[in-house]
């Protein structure tokens, strides 16, 4: 009986282990078609799953957009006219779990199993940096919407990768300009210290390093330089040592769950500096920020896109109704709205190449400026390196769970409210 | 129960090893298992793993004791070699041998205190380590902190231990790494010191009462398993051509080395390639299928089938195959054949 069992596992095992090579297999009906495939790597799974799956939601609303006829729709190719009319864009997506490792390994087996023309990813900088280069050896294309880190531009010999979103870099100098803004139009300002709170990873590092500089070159004094542990299920001492340096300002690359953490702590110590920048994160999420609910408020960061932004950027509307439906009617955030630019960016690039070498596309990708209506600055282009020079941010201030343009002023709707008030106070 | 090995039994099971090894070397000759680079993807995992658990397996496993610590070794080994090439512009050679000594060292280092702990205090102190461990690492600007080092493109082949193209040089990289780590078990079996190793597992007083010098038996297990976890380790940032802490120092990681061994079968010489064989194809497919539907499926999937056969067989996957041996043999007994001993 128990030689039977045993036999039946085994059985069981080896039908599992067939079934699952087998199923790996690639495709090959959708040779015959007229096929674009495109894989995408996102953080399905794991500490910021959440992100990930909007990022996947994001570029899945493009390809919808661009597969199928959206005359309602104000983006290029919405219209369905043109020579990639003849074309259908598929997505392959996978899981990186955040892992660098994991994420190489995806980006191989999308290429050379899956056979994809483009990648586009990966949210996180650490799995970005490896999956890209993959990608580089392999002369394809690799759109990144979100990954924030600026190393990720600076490698001079990538012809393949190319950035839509603004990067730490851009931000801390932003943030250093909102600082000697305030100290210039508030009364007793008087900002002259800079607390620096970041997740101990990439992008937390990458993060600090361009506050610090920005910092130093705006002549401000940073005093508290806390990182932490990603993931942290308690912030006590880290706050705790920032508040003991009382800071007048505090700079912020915290993610996701962590950000309500860090602001939560903030309000069981009693303790809140005059201004708080936070850089693209959990102060971004709609859904952390209705979370925290009043506690959110007053806090400030760099904003791709948020719903309140509908006014500057028509287009968004109608494009964020197929989004919504992807992601139990959550709207776009900054980051998630950037894998939509990334692939409608991409296509517009193949239309105007009118080919599918990777060569010829990565050029014109340099070679011209692209429409882009759910960007800031409405269009996109790319620098050497592959960041986007027109990616722009606007610093928004949250107000009654609002995010309230305050900077640069000729974006701004309502002045900012500063210093930022107690917790006692509100 | 320690036996001895029966001397033609061991000549089978040698001959078995390395008809197994010269069969693995003719993979890359098959041109369709070439082509397919998810495919050698996962055969170099499954060496990989293999041979981590094997490294594992000679304190967890033959020594009886469980250390979750063993991801930071892996890490100093990724690290030594991490740095020869990214710090300082060297081969990983060098840094693959220093990233070896210093595992080993910290591994003395560690154990001594740790080793006058026993059981589930010993398991929770290795745990400790490893977040200390991760935690210095993350801050440790001289290894490149939380941001970790990002391999240049330099020129591929053994000298540098670097593939960018084919994946038939990792292949046999991954090869020789279990050729050799499986090598020093096989013969640490039928050596005296594996005698005093599974002596100690099995009674650490009546060990010592009839003159093992435990704890120098375990230290020397210890530095010997840690050296070679390092080697894996260096071996892993070469494949993956980047290191952080999070990736090589984390609990995450040290599950990895137990798991396989648990799951094929502790203090075995076949567990640890079992349970890598069985293990990391059911991650990496499963991931592969049905990762890309978010929501975890694979992993719970994945989940499932560990939990279906730790719980249809306690004594792992060589437990099943023992099983499947014994029907078969059964008919032979029958018929007047002998059993095979086992160690």
């Amino acid at each position: 009986m128990v030689h039977c069992k045993s036999r039946m596992t085994i059985c069981l095992l080896i039908a599992v282990a067939v079934t699952l090579m087998l199923g790996v297999a690639p495709a090959t009906t959708l040779a015959q078609e007229k096929v674009i495939k495109i894989g995408t790597i996102f953080p399905l799974t794991g500490p910021v799953a959440l992100a990930g799956q909007r990022c996947k939601a994001a570029v899945e609303t493009a390809v919808e957009i661009l597969n199928n006829k959206h005359p309602n729709i104000k983006v290029p190719l919405a219209d369905k006219k043109g020579w990639l009319a003849g074309y259908k864009f598929v997505l392959v997506h996978t899981d990186s779990q955040g892992k660098p490792d994991v994420g190489k390994a995806e980006a191989e087996r999308l290429i050379n199993q899956e056979g994809v023309w483009a990648l586009i990813g990966a949210y996180n900088s650490s799995v970005s940096m490896p999956a890209s280069m993959v990608a580089e050896r392999a002369k394809k294309i690799f759109m990144c919407g979100a990954s924030s880190s600026a190393a990720l531009t600076q490698r001079p010999d990538m012809k393949y990768f190319f950035r839509t979103a603004s990067t730490d870099e851009v931000e801390s100098h932003e943030f250093v300009e909102v600082l000697k803004w305030l100290n210039k139009t508030q009364k007793n300002a008087n900002v002259k210290t800079l607390g620096l709170i970041y997740e101990n990873s990439v992008f937390g590092k990458h993060a600090a390093e361009e506050a610090k500089k920005a910092a130093a070159a705006g002549g401000f004094t940073v005093v508290a330089d806390v990182p932490f542990t990603p993931g942290a299920t308690n912030l006590d001492s880290e706050v705790q040592t920032v508040k003991s340096k009382n800071p007048d300002a505090l700079f912020g690359a915290v993610l996701g769950a962590d950000y309500a953490l860090m602001v939560k702590t903030m309000k069981k110590m009693n303790w809140i500096p005059k201004v708080s920048l936070n850089y693209c994160s959990g102060y971004q999420d709609p859904v952390i920020a209705k979370q925290l609910g009043p506690d959110a408020d007053f806090f400030m960061g760099s904003t791709g896109y948020s719903p309140e932004f509908a006014g500057m950027m028509p287009a968004v509307a109608e494009v964020e109704k197929i989004f919504k439906t992807k992601t139990n009617n959550v709207p776009y955030d900054s980051d998630s709205i950037q894998e939509t630019i990334a692939m409608l960016v991409l296509a517009q690039a193949i239309e105007k190449a009118k080919s599918l070498d990777p060569e010829v596309v990565a050029k014109t990708l340099y070679a011209n400026t692209w429409p882009s209506p759910l960007s800031l600055s409405g269009k996109v282009a790319f620098a050497p390196g592959g960041q986007n020079k027109l990616a722009l941010s606007i610093v928004t201030q949250l107000q009654g769970g609002k995010y309230k343009r305050i900077f640069p002023t000729e974006k701004a709707d309502t002045k900012p409210i500063f210093p930022m008030k107690a917790w006692d106070k509100r | 129960m320690v036996t001895p090995m029966h001397h033609g039994a061991l000549k089978r099971k040698d001959l078995f090893w390395l008809a197994l090894v010269a069969l693995m070397a003719l993979v890359p000759a098959v041109s369709a298992i070439t082509a397919n680079s998810f495919l050698m993807h996962v055969l170099i995992l499954i060496l990989l793993f293999a041979s981590m658990a094997q490294a594992w397996n000679i304190i967890g496993g033959y020594g009886g004791q469980t250390s979750f610590g063993h991801s930071v070794f892996f890490g100093i080994g990724a690290y030594g070699a991490g740095m020869a090439v990214v710090t300082y512009g060297l081969s990983p050679w060098p840094g693959i041998g220093v990233g070896m000594l210093a595992a080993a060292t910290v591994a003395v280092l560690i154990s001594y205190p740790c080793f006058k702990l026993s059981g589930h205090y010993f398991a929770i102190a290795t745990f400790a380590v490893v977040e200390i461990f991760n935690r210095m690492f993350l801050v440790w600007y001289w290894v490149g902190g939380a941001l970790g080092l990002d391999y240049p493109m330099v020129e591929e082949g053994f000298k540098n231990l670097m593939w960018y193209d084919s994946k038939t040089g990792y292949y046999y990289c991954a090869l020789v790494l279990f050729v050799l780590i499986f090598g020093i078990v096989r013969f640490l079996e039928g050596h005296r010191f594996g005698y005093y190793l599974r002596a100690v597992r099995e009674g650490q007083e009546t060990a010592e009462s009839l003159g093992v010098n435990s704890t120098a038996v375990k230290l020397t297990a210890m530095a010997l398993s840690a050296a070679l976890a390092g080697l894996c380790g260096a071996f892993f940032v070469q494949y993956n051509l980047r290191v952080d802490p999070g990736m090589v120092m984390s609990l995450d990681m040290s599950m990895k080395f137990v798991l396989v061994t648990i799951l094929g079968g502790a203090g075995t010489l076949a567990g640890p390639l079992l349970g890598a064989a069985v293990l990391i194809p059911l991650q990496e497919y499963t991931r592969a299928l049905w990762g890309g539907l978010g929501g975890g499926v694979d992993l719970i999937v994945f989940g499932v089938l560990i939990i279906v056969i730790v719980v249809k067989q306690p004594a792992g996957i060589s437990g099943i195959v023992r099983d499947i041996a014994k029907r078969f043999r059964r008919p032979a007994d029958a018929k007047g054949g002998t059993s095979v001993g086992t160690a």
